[in-house]
């Protein structure tokens, strides 16, 4: 994959003739490797690879859970192409990445960039815009939407004094999705934390030195900010897509689990979940689930590929 | 994302001959007068209303008669009910802050395990060369990738073998054991932020690859490793599913699964002691944010200091 | 054949996980199958042998479950010193996903309580025991509620109480609306619908006539058997015609229209809010269908008393619609190492005073109907008042037959319903597709 040949073009790249002694270390990284990895690599083979291969072996079953499973070769897989639900909540998902995920980021980085301004009292201020994503898949996050959203919601209350009629925001098929998308994007704290982390790490010298140049703070931001700032951005946004295509929390709270109305909401990780765990397909739930993979996998590797377009990295 | 129009490595040779002219001033920006800075904090103060509204609401609505909760919309209850957290805390078969050490010890074990190995892992695939670290990179982020709701029925299988089951152990064995592959990324891409300067200049020293990590590149990964304290200790104390899993007995349960215990979808749930409850298992994970992001943001800026 | 050829590979390349999965599944299965026997046998006669036996007993609910069931288990406790049962609990929302995993890894506790959706799944795959085979006294349970738990004469699930699915009435909402309470013996679906239309209207839309059925399957249930014809027969088939569904999501579609019930929007959400959030339970509605033990709990958030009607149009057709319905079952593990011991736990939930006198309505109507008897002083007024209901509806001979069990897969008809529903009120498909997709839905559901 493209990610691990920008890592080793990376590590290649050398400054000068390099002495014996760092070549010699070099030769040892294959055992230091080994000492490195052996957590994870206990973890892979211990923990991960068995249900990993369970979980591939399955997609091939029938697997209820409750009995043993029965081989059915590719049957799930067959079955998935002629599932509406499947396309539907493929389409969710999608719709919810694409728009959720730029938006978050977006959002993320602004607040990160106002937050790194000098100003008293940012720690403060800084937990606070962190306190929605605390409250994470908590089922308070389903009654509050209701009243913010709701038809009698907060929302509809504030439009009214502008004399606009408002909706049932979350019951209503056509918006539903778009209340978890601003949920979604409320919840920036994580991106943003990474991103202020960052830009502390962008030394002032460059501002200076642009201020020096008469340029303006967009052109600041575009040309020192942006830039120096990419590799986070990079994993940003990276594992914003893995974990957006695995969305399920908030859709599973705010719809009680149905993906509903009319599966408008139903995101393709709440689908799984139903198939497996509510249905009892936990054979039909696996071959999904590898399926997600495939598309994730080729989501990541096409933002690998692209990174060398944006991605500056300072070694 | 917008193509950029100026390089880094276009500016730097530019700008550090600028940069040494320039005596070092913090920047303030146009927002220096008081009236401005007023401005500047009403924004401030009104964003962080709309963003403070929901722990405001479940505030005020933790003070509500349970009754009240659904018909009234303000945050401020019209009736008090200050029951709600003497009930929420003694109501369930232990007290409820059995449930949040409990949680607490979860959390110590996952935040061991990731602080540790996940930094050794990222040190090993962002610094060394290894034969078929390509595919074992893949790999690695292919672990994030499968959703736990397939994995867990198998790991399920797998730690009841083991007997260990309504333990701790299934929740923390895979923490110590890096198979949180967000955080081998994160320290991943904080290790190459880090100049290679300073790691071969203790190469030249003699030092090997145990002393590299322990005494150059821990030190200077040490924003990194508090975004992952954070981070792990926020995440594995919101952890609802695979608590639920693996966890059986009310002397084990953590404060997600004690929370869940008040709801009933089938007839009335107890939210007022709900929701009492809720802020107070939020508390320490605002505390943990308040105190340790001054840390985790004033750290990694010393990584861009050479 | 480069098919065959292909899952040659495939099961040779996954045997090794294949294999580990198989002794997770079944290799438990087969050690503690030959225990159960020498085991159970020995501890369940021999009482002195000074062995403490351990047993598991799951179920679901809230904080006051949690408390009320240890009560019980104390007592038990009590009167059985050489048993320890150890609980497990959930809420509802989370119980069979947990019970799920529990029984892939042959986990299963030794006493759970069951729900209707997943009674038959685990019965049909061998996971139950049959509890006429151990010592469980149903002498004191109506025969026909027995019979609920029974698949194929096995007795899997014994019920630890009755429901019954009907209409819960605010007559608040109705004096307000100037409208008479209707004779729920006599009351028809025309009725059902102009009352609830002239209620919406007499309060200006400050309370609604009633809240929307047809996300509900017990609804459907009930108007299917008054028209002669089951959800699903005893052979396992879909038993309702599509035209009785169609004429079912009909009267949803002309509710709406005549405001007799709120728009599909605002039915959503109040679909969505559940138990605490229905109209009646806000005082925003006169009438609403739930199951008669849900009543308190209404009636607790509403802050005022309710009552229940019969379901309309039970003498308008060929016959009555309504039936008892098991609130949950006990059942025991089929692989408990002490199916003694779980037995005589389940017997005394079910047929101690002491139980009863703990549990009251908190599991149903008790199905033992002297305990039934005996604590009919000791409840709420809302219990009272679904209790009496129950009791009107078998004095008048309502239930004369019971529904029978449903077949594999039926689980889902829940789901299918409420979704296929939202579909209807949003206009998205009209009652006869909507009528034809519930048949095809449900026929892949139960594998037909």
């Amino acid at each position: 994959m493209s990610a691990i040949s920008e890592l080793r073009t990376l590590s290649t790249k050398r400054r000068g003739p390099r002495p014996t002694a760092v070549t010699n270390l070099r030769k040892s990284d294959g055992r230091a490797a080994a000492v490195f990895l052996a957590p994870w690599f206990l973890g892979l083979f211990a923990i991960t690879l068995f249900p990993l291969g369970a979980s591939a072996y399955l997609s091939f079953t029938r697997y209820d859970m409750l009995s043993a499973p029965q081989w059915v070769g590719l049957q799930n897989f067959v079955d998935m192409v002629h599932d509406p639900r499947l396309l539907q909540s493929l389409r969710v998902t999608f719709t919810y990445v694409v728009t959720g995920v730029p938006l978050q980021l977006v959002a993320a980085l602004a607040i990160a960039v106002l937050l790194n301004q000098g100003m008293r009292g940012l720690a403060f201020y800084r937990s606070v815009v962190y306190l929605p994503s605390l409250m994470g898949g908590s089922v308070a996050i389903a009654i509050l939407w209701r009243q913010v959203f709701g038809e009698d919601g907060l929302v509809n209350k504030a439009l009214g004094v502008f004399g606009i009629e408002g909706m049932g925001w979350v019951s209503n098929p056509d918006t539903a999705l778009w209340t978890i998308v601003l949920l979604h994007v409320w919840t920036f704290g994580s991106p943003m934390v990474i991103f202020l982390a960052g830009l502390r790490q962008i030394p002032d010298m460059y501002y200076e030195a642009a201020q020096l140049d008469g340029a303006s703070k967009w052109r600041q931001f575009r040309s020192v900010t942006l830039p120096l700032l990419s590799p986070i951005i990079f994993f940003n946004l990276v594992m914003q897509v893995i974990t957006a295509f695995q969305a399920f929390t908030q859709a599973y709270v705010v719809s009680g689990g149905t993906g509903g109305p009319s599966d408008s909401t139903l995101f393709y990780t709440l689908y799984l979940y139903q198939e497996g765990f509510q249905n009892l397909r936990m054979g039909y739930a696996s071959a999904m689930a590898w399926v997600l993979v495939l598309i994730v996998l080729a989501m990541t590797g096409a933002n690998f590929l692209l990174s060398k377009f944006w991605v500056f990295y300072e070694d | 994302m917008s193509t950029t129009t100026l390089p880094p490595g276009g500016l730097r040779p530019r700008t550090t001959d600028l940069a040494a002219q320039v005596p070092a001033r913090r920047r303030r920006g146009r927002w220096r007068g008081r009236t401005g800075s007023a401005i500047r904090h009403t924004a401030m103060i009104l964003g962080c209303l709309v963003m403070i509204y929901p722990v405001l609401w479940l505030l005020g609505s933790s003070f509500k008669p349970t009754s009240l909760i659904f018909r009234e919309l303000s945050i401020f209850p019209s009736e008090w009910d200050w029951t709600n957290y003497s009930v929420g805390w003694n109501s369930l078969t232990y007290q409820f802050g059995r449930y949040m050490l409990n949680s607490l010890a979860i959390v110590g074990g996952a935040l061991l395990g990731n602080l540790v190995t996940c930094a050794m892992a990222g040190y090993a695939f962002a610094r060394l060369r290894f034969r078929g670290r390509n595919i074992w990179f893949t790999i690695m982020l292919i672990t994030i990738m499968l959703p736990i709701h397939v994995i867990i029925v198998p790991q399920y299988v797998m730690f009841q073998r083991l007997d260990l089951v309504n333990t701790f152990w299934p929740l923390i064995v895979p923490k110590l054991l890096a198979t949180d592959a967000f955080f081998i990324f994160l320290m991943v891409q904080f290790f190459r932020g880090i100049p290679r300067e300073l790691e071969e200049a203790a190469r030249l020293d003699g030092c090997g690859h145990a002393r590299i990590f322990l005494r150059v590149m821990l030190p200077l990964a040490v924003p990194a490793l508090a975004t992952t304290a954070i981070f792990t200790f926020i995440w594995t104390w919101n952890d609802f599913f695979s608590q639920l899993i693996f966890l059986t007995s009310d002397d084990v349960k953590t404060a997600p699964l004690a929370l869940k215990m008040f709801t009933d979808s089938t007839s009335g749930s107890n939210w007022g002691p709900q929701f009492a409850m809720s802020i107070v298992t939020i508390i320490p994970l605002f505390l943990i944010f308040l105190f340790g992001q001054k840390y985790l943001v004033k750290g990694i800026a010393t990584t861009g200091i050479k | 054949m480069s098919q065959s050829m292909n899952r040659r590979a495939m099961r040779a390349g996954s045997a090794a996980v294949a294999a580990l999965l198989a002794i997770g599944l079944t290799s438990c299965a087969a050690t503690s199958n030959g225990a159960t026997s020498a085991d159970g046998g020995s501890s369940g006669d021999g009482a002195g042998s000074g062995e403490k036996v351990t047993i598991k007993f799951a179920w679901w609910g809230s904080d006051s479950r949690v408390a009320s069931t240890q009560q019980i288990i104390d007592a038990f406790e009590a009167e059985n010193p050489d048993i320890h049962v150890e609980p497990v609990s959930t809420s509802w929302d989370d119980y069979f996903e947990k019970m799920n995993v529990m029984a892939a890894g042959n986990d299963l506790p030794d006493v759970m309580t069951q729900d209707d959706r997943y009674l038959t799944e685990y019965a049909s795959r061998g996971l139950l025991a049959d509890l006429a085979s151990l010592d469980v006294d149903t002498s004191k349970v109506d025969q026909s509620v027995v019979d609920t738990g029974k698949i194929d004469d096995t007795l899997y699930g014994i019920a630890t109480g009755v429901n019954v699915h009907a209409v819960v009435a605010d007559p608040a909402v109705f004096e307000q609306a100037g409208v008479a309470l209707p004779d729920d013996t006599t009351w028809t679906w025309e009725d059902y619908s102009d009352i609830a239309a002239q209620i919406t209207a007499a309060t200006g839309g400050s309370a609604y006539g009633v809240q929307n059925y047809s996300f509900i399957e017990p609804v459907l249930a009930i108007y299917a058997r008054q028209h002669g014809e089951e959800i699903f027969t005893k052979d396992g088939a879909i038993g309702v015609s599509p035209e009785t569904i169609e004429s079912w999501f009909q009267r949803t579609v002309d509710q709406i229209a005549s405001q007799a019930e709120p728009s599909a929007e605002t039915a959503t959400e109040i679909q969505g809010a559940g138990v605490d959030g229905s109209l009646p339970s806000t005082n925003k509605g006169a009438m609403a269908w739930f199951w008669s033990n849900q009543l308190s709990a209404i009636e607790k958030s509403a802050g005022r008393p309710l009552t229940l009607l019969r379901a309309p149009g039970d003498s308008e057709f060929e016959r009555t619609g309504e039936y008892l319905r098991a609130a949950m079952y006990y059942a025991v593990s089929a692989k408990s190492e002490h199916p003694a011991e779980a037995a005589k736990f389940v017997d005394f939930m079910l047929n101690s005073q002491t139980a009863g006198d703990i549990n009251l309505t908190d599991r149903g109507l008790p199905a033992n109907l002297e305990v039934r008897e005996a604590i009919l002083p000791k409840l709420s007024d809302a219990d009272k008042t679904s209790a009496a209901f129950i009791e009107s509806l078998t004095d008048d001979g309502t239930f004369a037959d019971s529904k029978p069990v449903p077949p594999k897969g039926s689980g889902e008809v829940s789901d299918i319903t409420g979704r296929i529903n939202s579909d209807v009120i949003f206009g998205k498909i009209t009652p006869a597709d909507a009528a034809q997709r519930w048949i095809d839905e449900v026929n892949k559901a139960i594998g037909q």
